[in-house]
């Protein structure tokens, strides 16, 4: 009998081996990165491309990209369509989102669950919407016009948000279930984003990731931030320009320990670069942290891997 | 609920420095005179004050920035 369940933890633990082939770990593709991640592609999976930056590139620049994405996976990610609105998302955006990946041909391409206009004004940044119906209904809306438009459903992610959402009648991780479960979209799950609402909002981000479908979790996103504020009313900014804090890592294992699928994990880094190399470090160390995940996933749901 | 209106409220209190304090002075009236729905008023009335202040400081520094990108001083931030 013991060997029996030794003979199977083995087999399954092969099997997870052979799953864990299949997660990547990338990095967000930057102009100041640009050498240090051509030069080490053999450590970086996948690469991330801010896919706005692209919209209205000349053709050597497009040509370039091209370039890129023939010698390593590439997913593009948007930062301006505004697909958690009520308002309709514009036509020309995603016309330029849909040529881009045309012409890229992306592993995936993703947006985020936020808004970003308004009655005339730019707010130049992604702001989390109010979580109501109308807001879950203007999101499935977009999506669904995204999709189409684009030819394959977008990934969409979880925002980091200074200010609680006004008017919201619902909780962030019952509003974002509701539109994964409502679309064909897979979800991109931030887990700094995560990581700050949790503290800025005080809930229990293991709680949240609990609460997510686990079969539509496809990409992770890593990066860090700083507290802002005054003493007594901190909170911490998602500013992409400090290294990945330790429970951050920490969730990924926790991702990794009950999503079966396979995941990619990008890690975001804006500025104020440390060198190629200690990046290429927080990417081992999230291979790492997704490893241990994966472990505990062969040893408590050896079925769930098989299937 | 009115909500195209709403977010159309809150992208103009986020951005605009005068707006924002005149919404801050007077919530309800504000909202009212906007056209939102009594329950949307009510629930600006609630907001989240210190995420308000910190989110609209880091919208200015943010676009600060981006004026030095275009300006040809940096690499440009947007989430």
């Amino acid at each position: 009998m013991r060997r029996r369940r030794l003979w199977w933890r083995l087999r399954w633990m092969w099997i997870m081996k052979s799953r864990m082939l299949e997660d990547r770990i990338g990095l967000g593709w930057r102009p100041a990165l640009a050498a240090g991640i051509l030069s080490n592609l053999d450590q970086i999976d996948i690469v991330e491309v801010i896919a706005d930056d692209f919209f209205e590139a000349s053709r050597s620049q497009r040509r370039a990209l091209r370039t890129l994405a023939n010698q390593t996976p590439v997913t593009l990610h948007g930062v301006s369509l505004g697909l958690a609105s009520t308002v309709a998302v514009g036509p020309k955006r995603l016309a330029c989102m849909a040529r881009l990946c045309d012409e890229i041909a992306p592993t995936s391409w993703s947006e985020h669950l936020a808004f970003v206009r308004g009655g005339g004004f730019e707010i130049g940044h992604l702001a989390a919407p109010p979580r109501t119906t109308a807001t879950l209904e203007g999101a499935l809306t977009n999506l669904a016009r995204a999709t189409s438009t684009v030819g394959v459903a977008p990934q969409v992610e979880n925002v980091a948000s200074l200010i609680d959402p006004p008017g919201s009648d619902r909780d962030e991780a019952t509003w974002v279930s509701e539109i994964i479960r409502g679309s064909d979209c897979d979800l991109l799950l931030d887990l700094h984003n995560l990581y700050a609402n949790s503290l800025n909002f005080n809930f229990d981000p293991v709680d949240f990731i609990e609460r997510l479908p686990a079969e539509r979790i496809a990409t992770i996103h890593l990066a860090g931030g700083k507290w802002i504020g005054a003493q007594g009313e901190r909170r911490l900014l998602d500013d992409h320009l400090h290294d990945v804090p330790d429970p951050v890592y920490d969730l990924l294992t926790e991702v990794g320990a009950r999503v079966a699928g396979s995941l990619t994990v990008i890690l975001e880094r804006d500025g104020e670069f440390p060198s190629i190399q200690i990046l290429l470090q927080q990417l081992d160390r999230a291979r790492l942290a997704l490893a241990r995940g994966r472990e505990r996933l062969a040893v408590a749901h050896p079925q769930e891997v098989a299937a | 609920m009115s909500s195209s209106q709403f977010e159309a409220f809150l992208a103009r209190i986020y951005v605009d420095d005068d707006a924002r304090a005149a919404f801050l002075a007077d919530p309800r009236t504000e909202a009212t005179k906007a056209g939102l729905t009594e329950h949307e008023a009510e629930s600006l009335t609630k907001i989240d004050r210190v995420g308000l202040d910190l989110f609209a400081q880091s919208l200015e520094r943010k676009r600060r920035h981006r004026k030095q990108i275009r300006q040809g001083k940096g690499w440009r931030l947007w989430r």
